[in-house]
């Protein structure tokens, strides 16, 4: 299966007025005869709109799983279908990352649970003594 | 690193009880999927019945949900789990159970097909494996895709459609043909009145000729006089001209030609797994790691087979490196 899209210099989501120019300026005529047979009849379009979704949709996986050059991804499929490896990190250690970042942030809340406690009762306890000698202050200068 | 939300899929493989399991269940549901012509409860039931003996301890709803909607990330990460994880002979169950759900009611879609070769790349099953398997499971051999892109394909399944177009065709001629053998008998008409009224043109130009030939005889003779002097003025002129011409044909044909295709360049880039712009060191180390990955001997303790394959793809990688430090800027 070719890329009939790619072939014909169009995005995927071409409108049907852009199709029929890009199938009239083609020079190719083989590659004119084939577009015209399945890009310009609409419900062709549409079941080979879903099946190249499907295909590249496994190019991009296999791009990003080091699978381009692999022994069932040969031929025309692999020419017009394998795109350039992008820089996206594998998806497994984000994951791992992630998670191993929450439990250490779950694990230092609870080894210094006890001086977190404490140095929460100590500041409460000094604001409460605080304003209390600052009430009694008032009082006793209102007197 | 902040502590993002997780996604639907990371969060059900976290809560399984086996990753491999929960991984291979969505990449059997994805196998569903593509299976087109079932119901939503006919999938379930039947990746349930499938899946029974899976240590998953999870529901597949939102498995079976994920797999609807492609999610292209969830399938990545699934794929990358089974890589990880997955021993041989798990890896040839997946692949079983994998072409038994593809193939149920006897026929392989064409999704399918693309699906089923990715997965055997993805859990290192060769060609000769997977069509042995699957001939095992359908008693078909597995064929190549039909391609869907060439106009055979839709001569084949689409024959009514070509058939109507013909039947058009003729109508269109019969009707042409019919116009065309009325316009004719018109012209027929239009021809004999028209032979009629030249004879009669005729007669009276001959007479008005002899006059008008006599007086041009005269003309004639004092006019080549004067045409002798002139030409030797004009022959002086032709040459100038005729050299000049010749410099601005020359200057055409050295034009550059309007449009380069797609050209090998591009082509030898996308070999390296680069895009367009990339300078010659970016190459050099994009082919060293290409040659590190795919040369032949890494493969030699594996088979003949890979081996070969291997060193096809290196010479591909090579070739293009080696056009590339030519030409390359």
């Amino acid at each position: 299966m070719r890329d009939l899209y790619q072939r014909l210099a169009l995005p995927p989501h071409a409108t049907p007025q852009e199709l029929q120019s890009a199938i009239a300026a083609c020079q190719h005529s083989a590659l004119k005869q084939d577009a015209e047979a399945v890009l310009a009849i609409p419900e062709r379009r549409e079941v080979y709109d879903s099946t190249h979704t499907t295909v590249s949709d496994i190019g991009r996986l296999r791009a990003r799983l080091g699978l381009t050059h692999a022994a069932h991804w040969q031929g025309n499929v692999a020419n017009d279908f394998s795109l350039p490896p992008d820089n996206a990190i594998s998806r497994h250690d984000e994951l791992v990352d992630r998670v191993s970042h929450a439990v250490t942030l779950y694990n230092r809340w609870w080894r210094f649970r006890g001086t977190w406690l404490f140095v929460a009762t100590f500041g409460i306890g000094t604001c409460a003594g605080l304003a209390a000698g600052f009430a009694l202050c008032m009082r006793l200068w209102a007197a | 690193m902040s502590i993002a939300r997780f996604s639907p899929f990371e969060l059900v493989l976290l809560q399984s009880r086996s990753q491999v399991d929960t991984a291979t269940l969505l990449l059997l549901a994805w196998v569903l999927v593509n299976r087109q012509p079932i119901t939503e409860g006919q999938r379930r039931r039947r990746l349930a019945q499938v899946t029974a003996p899976f240590r998953h301890g999870h529901d597949i709803d939102p498995v079976m949900e994920i797999a609807q909607r492609q999610d292209l990330q969830a399938i990545q990460l699934a794929s990358e789990v089974l890589r990880k994880e997955c021993s041989q002979e798990r890896s040839l169950s997946i692949m079983h159970q994998a072409i038994t759900l593809a193939t149920d009611d006897g026929t392989l879609s064409l999704a399918n097909h693309y699906i089923l070769r990715f997965l055997a790349d993805l859990l290192g099953v060769v060609p000769e494996t997977l069509s042995t398997l699957f001939k095992e499971l359908t008693g078909e051999a597995l064929k190549a895709p039909e391609d869907i892109s060439t106009e055979a394909y839709w001569k084949r399944h689409d024959p009514q459609y070509y058939e109507r177009k013909a039947q058009e065709a003729a109508e269109k001629e019969q009707a042409q043909a019919r116009a065309e053998e009325a316009e004719r008998q018109q012209q027929a008409q239009h021809q004999e009145r028209e032979q009629e009224k030249q004879r009669r043109r005729q007669e009276r130009e001959e007479h008005a000729k002899a006059k008008r030939e006599r007086a041009q005889q005269e003309k004639a003779r004092r006019r080549q006089q004067k045409q002798q002097d002139s030409q030797q003025r004009q022959r002086d002129d032709q040459r100038h001209q005729q050299r000049h011409q010749h410099h601005e044909k020359r200057y055409q044909q050295y034009k550059p030609r309007p449009q380069s295709p797609p050209d090998r360049t591009s082509r030898a880039l996308a070999v390296l797994g680069l895009t367009q712009g990339a300078n010659r060191s970016d190459i050099r180390r994009a082919y060293r790691r290409m040659a590190q990955l795919h040369h032949p001997d890494r493969f030699f303790s594996e088979s003949e087979q890979q081996v070969a394959l291997a060193s096809a793809r290196f010479q591909r990688i090579k070739n293009a490196y080696d056009y590339l430090m030519q030409t390359y800027r």
